[in-house]
Parts: structure tokens; sequence; C-alpha cells
């Protein structure tokens, strides 16, 4: 049985605050005429803390723990991939300042690269045919939320052809009393047939 | 909580979005035609000239493939088009008395510079709010030398209607808290980066070049709206062709906010110009130079004719590397991070895999963590009814877009390390082919490793004996006992190649992972078993 932390630790409040002004910031989206799209994962409160302020310590089950993985997963596969599609100079609001992404062996590494990347990415289409996901165990996130996604289906590229592609996202937990917000820490893509594509 | 963004009126970020986009087209189709030119600077003097700039849009219908998204290609046409046209309207129509007198000094000083000022600038993302701005003025205009400065932004404008123009912009753009932004304007004397001029041998060397194959034709180039540069062109021919490669890095100018003045006919009479002779003396040289290769290949990418003149331009392999028919960045093999994970990574998989395939698989139990996790797919598709070697991957595959049951979605994620070995040892039995492995080592830090690993495997049994299946595996493992890795999380995604045809293709995969695979030095292990916490880690997968 897990234990959760009643109360943020010191690092938790600054990350906190940190994301508060990154969302201010000026990585602004510019959504479609007519809709007002929110480029966030955001899913329900984390147990651990919605059980903040209680004098006790809350277990947490394992199974809570994959419920939770299989929400904020379903939800940011569906942003995500959209985002992607259609509105592509939003989409590194999903991703943390410093992440990582791996796509096809090339490494694009923080917001500015990220940005740029993904602004000379040709126009997608993505069709997803595969989720799955795991609670990743706290021990190698000490104690950060994380879960790992896993995609796979079919993407068309402008200009290209069609390709099979599996991608693997590793989501970290922003929580607040209120909700979580999910953001990519990590990204590896990868064409199925890359090796010919 | 994180407010949500106010975004602007629909149809401005529609307009912005389409200029936008047309100028990515351009700059991606032909990144290919450019190299990096070293932006020397040296003024050129021109003179205004009236004159048709003949807006040459017709060949870039056919070829061109626009991307902006959700836009109909008539839409992207008629906009595009209309641009032309209004771009050329006005500049013919721009022309202030002050105008003559500007860039006509022939030592190099300038007409009427103004400061544009954003106040509070310094929230908002520079091609944002050159995109907002632009939108609303009634006017094209070259923002040069943008930057922030205490809170705010400011570029220069060398144009008093210009100015003005941006002047009356002020009030009617809102950011995305709907807020008004303002803009002030005032003259700025002769700006700091147009007292300079950059003295080099390369400058020189371009000037030379330029001479040779360069012409500055008055009927295509509105040179009030673009100070040109004829003596930055190079040698080289296929920068001949590109001389507003050396527009933007001299003026670094954002790539977005070069108006569509060039002609195609204007490219071809291009040849041969003295400096000093059509060009009046101008300089606005600027002393900060723009490295990016996107930069410098921006305003080309603006000449219609260009992307016309060649529809064959060959692929670029680097990662912002772009074409007429947008490529995609070209597909790398094993990313690892560091040599001394690399090593890591690889003696694990060895040794993982010589269990996996042996025909037991309880020997794995050492190698997970108690408190696991593992889960397999297979692909979901729909129209595969005949039944295929995965068949035995079924009733494992958990896939939760598809997957409802949540008894099932909870049985399917095997936990702790019993479980998971007993249901590895329950799937068919494997010979994995170590050559066709390619890891990518897409996480680490202090405190774990997640590595996905791509490749293909036999069966060794049953009815699909001898059957070829693809698979990628991601593990998060932490720093086990004595230089191993001990796995948290494995994800297991299994799949048939032959309906996509790679079958063979993966067979022949470039060697990647395991050319080689050097033993463990004492001192490697020990430095492995923390995971060589230094910045170092991270530093080095941010620098490959």
């Amino acid at each position: 049985m897990r234990k959760c932390r009643s109360h943020w630790s010191q690092g938790d409040r600054e990350r906190h605050q940190r994301r508060s002004h990154y969302y201010e910031g000026p990585h602004t989206s510019h959504s479609s005429c007519g809709g007002r799209t929110r480029e966030e994962v955001v899913t329900p409160p984390l147990p651990e803390h919605a059980a903040a302020g209680s004098p006790m310590a809350m277990s947490v089950d394992f199974k809570t723990y994959v419920d939770q993985a299989c929400r904020a997963a379903e939800e940011f596969v569906n942003i995500y991939y959209e985002t992607m599609d259609k509105r592509r100079r939003a989409l590194t609001r999903l991703y943390l300042d410093k992440a990582t992404l791996i796509w096809n062996g090339n490494v694009v590494s923080g917001l500015d690269a990220l940005n740029n990347f993904f602004d000379t990415l040709p126009s997608s289409e993505f069709q997803v045919n595969m989720l799955d996901c795991q609670p990743v165990h706290e021990q190698a996130t000490q104690s950060q939320t994380t879960v790992l996604v896993v995609t796979s289906g079919t993407v068309k590229f402008d200009g290209n052809k069609q390709h099979y592609f599996n991608q693997n996202f590793l989501l970290t937990a922003q929580s607040t009393p209120n909700n979580t917000v999910w953001k990519i820490a990590s990204d590896c893509f990868r064409f199925q047939d890359w090796s010919s594509g | 909580m994180f407010p949500n963004s106010h975004l602007p009126g629909g149809h401005t970020d529609q307009v912005a979005q389409r200029r936008a986009r047309c100028s990515d087209i351009y700059q991606r189709r032909l990144s290919s035609r450019s190299e990096k030119v070293n932006p020397g600077i040296h003024s050129s003097s021109h003179q205004q000239q009236d004159g048709e700039a003949a807006m040459h849009g017709a060949h870039m219908d056919s070829s061109v493939r626009y991307t902006p998204y959700a836009i109909s290609p008539y839409n992207r046409k008629g906009s595009f088009r209309k641009q032309d046209q209004t771009h050329v309207n006005m500049e013919r129509e721009q022309k202030p008395p002050e105008r003559r007198m500007e860039g006509n000094m022939p030592d190099g000083t300038l007409g009427s510079w103004f400061k544009i000022t954003v106040p509070f600038g310094i929230k908002y993302n520079e091609k944002w709010l050159l995109n907002l701005i632009r939108n609303e003025c009634s006017v094209p205009f070259i923002p040069v030398e943008f930057h922030y400065e205490n809170m705010h932004a400011s570029f220069f404008v060398e144009n008093a209607s210009i100015a003005y123009a941006l002047k009356n912009v002020s009030g009617k753009i809102w950011d995305e808290d709907n807020e008004k932004i303002s803009i002030f304007v005032n003259p700025a004397g002769i700006p700091h980066f147009a007292q300079k001029e950059l003295k080099s041998e390369k400058v020189e060397k371009i000037k030379l070049a330029m001479n040779q194959q360069c012409d500055v034709s008055q009927e295509a180039l509105d040179i009030q709206r673009l100070p040109f540069y004829p003596d930055m062109m190079t040698r080289d021919t296929k920068m001949a062709s590109n001389p507003g490669k050396c527009m933007a890095a001299s003026l670094h100018v954002h790539e977005e906010n070069i108006p569509m003045v060039m002609s195609a006919v204007g490219m071809d009479k291009w040849k041969g110009t003295e400096p000093g002779g059509k060009c009046a003396d101008r300089s606005p040289v600027c002393t900060t130079f723009s490295d990016n290769s996107s930069n410098i290949n921006s305003i080309l990418e603006l000449f219609p004719k260009l992307l016309c003149l060649d529809g064959q331009q060959s692929p670029r392999p680097t990662l912002c590397g772009t074409e007429a028919h947008k490529t995609l960045p070209t597909c790398k093999g094993s990313f690892f991070g560091s040599e001394m994970l690399k090593n890591l990574v690889l003696q694990f998989l060895q040794q993982y895999y010589l269990i996996y395939d042996s025909g037991d698989r309880q020997g794995l139990l050492s190698a997970y963590h108690d408190e696991a996790c593992f889960s397999l797919s297979i692909p979901f598709n729909p129209e595969d009814s005949a039944p295929s070697s995965l068949c035995k991957y079924f009733k494992d595959s958990r896939n939760i877009k598809i997957l409802k049951d949540p008894y099932l979605k909870g049985e399917l994620l095997r936990h702790t390390k019993r479980d998971i070995v007993d249901s590895l040892s329950a799937l068919p039995k494997t010979q994995h082919d170590l050559s066709s492995f390619l890891v990518d080592m897409w996480c680490q830090t202090e405190w774990m490793l997640c590595f996905s690993v791509n490749g293909v495997f036999k069966e060794v049994e049953g009815q699909s004996q001898g059957s070829v299946l693809a698979f990628t595996r991601t593990f998060i493992a932490t720093p086990g006992s004595s230089s191993s890795l001990c796995i948290v999380n494995d994800k297991l995604f299994v799949w048939d190649t032959s309906h996509q045809g790679t079958q063979s293709a993966l067979f022949t995969l470039v060697p990647t992972a395991f050319s080689s695979v050097p033993a463990f030095s004492q001192e490697q292990q020990k430095m492995v078993q923390v995971f060589s916490v230094q910045s170092g880690m991270n530093y080095q997968l941010s620098q490959k």
C-alpha cells in the first residue's frame, strides 16, 4: 500500500507557481474561429490531494492509481492528437518547459526547440487505434505522479505517405486542490517502418 | 487554477494563421536551396523607382501545397493573391515626400526611422505580436531590430507613413486576456544599428559575388520596402537566386514580416549590378545577426517564381529540414544519451532476452521490482478478420481505447513481479533478433531510465512457428543492485509486419544497438549504480 503525501513539498509549490506563470505566458494558442478550446489535460484532483489537510495519511491503493492513469491517458490522447492535427501551434502548451521529444531518433529538447519542430512538421492526420497506460512507480519518479501512455495507429503527414506509428509519453501531474493538470515530460515517437520511411 | 486563454477574434486569427502559413510554406519549400550565408552587411544604394511590381503568383498553385489548417484551397489562393495585390498597390501609393529623400544620402545615413513600442510587450511572443499588429495595420511593414527592453517590446520602421499607420493600430488590438494593446510611436533618429557597418573578408567576397550574379530589377523590387543589399549575395549559384536570405539575415527581420514584393521577373534580372549603382546607399546595418537558418532562408521563400523553379529539390536531412514537398525530418537510429548509458542498457537487454528466449522466463523475477507493472497490446484493426500469428497475444491485449470493462482494465495490467513473470511465461516462446534492435532512450533522471526497444522476433513453436513479429517494448527502470536495472514498468506492443510489407526491411535494419557491447568494468559498474547524477547526464541528452 502506498502512503500519500498529505501536503505539498516546497518543490511542488514551486512547480505549481512556475506552471501558472507558464500558462499566462506567451506560448499561446490561436484557436480556430468560433471555438475557444482548451489545450490542457485536466482531471479531477489526485486522491492524496483531495485528502490534503487530513491529519492522517491516507492510503491509496493501486487500483486508484490505475483508474487515475487511465482517465488522464484517455483525456490526454484525445486532446493531444486533435491539437496536433488542428491547432498545431498550441501543441507545446501540453509540454513541460524542459520536455524532450525523440522523433524518429531526432532529439528535440525544450520548448523553443519543440515550438520550432512542430512548426516545421507538415500538417498531420492522426488515427489512434491503440492506447494503453500504466501508472509509473513512485520509486522512479520520487513521488511526482507520472503516467506512461502508449499509443499506436496511423498518421498521414501532408506530402508524405501514410505511416504506422508508435508513440510513448510520460505525463506528469501538476496538482491543485481542484484539479490535476497533466503535461508531457517526455515523448518518444517512431514510425513502425522508420527504416523505409 | 490556470486561466483559459482569452482568444482574440477568430477571423483575425485565421488571417494571421493564413499569412503565417503562406510564409512558412515558402520557407520550407526553398530552404534546400539555401546555404548559410554569413550575413556580412554592406550598404547598397538604391533609388526609389516607380514601376509595376508584377506579382507572380500563378505557378505556385499547382505545385504548391499549402498547409494552413482547415483552409480551403480556393481561399488560400484567393487570399494570397489578394495579399499580393494589396502589397503592390500599397507600395506603389506609398510615396510620401520624405521617402524620396531617404536613402539617397551618399554617406549612408538614413531618412526617417521610427521606434514603435508596445508597452508591456514582454508578455507577448514576437511572432504573435507582429502578426496581430500586421493584421490590423493598413500598410505592410518590416519591423527591424525587434527586441524587448524592460517590460516593453520595440522595433523600428523606416517610414513615417508606416509609423503613422502603426500608431493607428493602437487600441485596436487585444491580447488573449482581452486587454487592449497600445502602440507608441516615436521618431528614432538614426538607430544604433544604422551607424555601423560591418567590414569583413566575407562581406567583400559576398559583394563581389553579388555584383557578378545579381541584378536589381526596379520593376520587381520595391526598394522602399526592402532595403536590399545586392552585395550580399555569394558566388554560389544556389545563392544567386536567394538574395532575400541575406536581407533577412542582415536585418534580423522576422521571417513572416517580409511582404511579397519580389516578382519572378525581377528575379531573373538579378544579374551583375554595380554597388552604388541602382541601389541607394542605405544602411540599417543590423548588428544582431540571426544565425538561424530558417530566418536566413525566409525572405526568399516568399518569392513565387522560385517555388516553381525546381519541383525536385533534394531533401535536406536536418532536423528542421524542409523542402518543396515538406519532407519530414530524416529518421535516425538508436539514441542513447551517453556511451555509458548505452552500454548499461544494451547489457541489460542482452541479459533480459537471453532469459526471455531461453524457454524459462522465471529467471526474470530478479529483473523486476516487487511492485512493477506490465501490460501488452496488439493493434486494433477492425479489418483484420483472418486469424494471424497475433492471436495468441489477443487475450492479454490491453487497449483502453476499446476496452471499457473496468474489471478487465484492471486485470490486464499485471502488477507485482510474480504476476508479471507468470503472465510472461504464458506467452509464446520466442527468439529475438538482437541485431534488429533499435533503442530510444527518451527519458532519464537520477532515479530512472525510460527507454523503448524496437525490433523483431520469431515464434519458435506452435502453429505460427517461424513467423516474424515486430515489437516495441518500453521499460522504465530504476538502478538495481550490482549494476543492473530494476524494471518498474514494462509495456509491450506486438504487431505483425506482413500487412505492412516491411517484414524483410526489418530484418535488414541497420544494425543499431548491438554492434558491440563491451563488458562492464568495475568502475563502470560503480558509476552506473548511481546513475551518474552529475548534470552532465541530461545535458548530454540535449547536446545530442
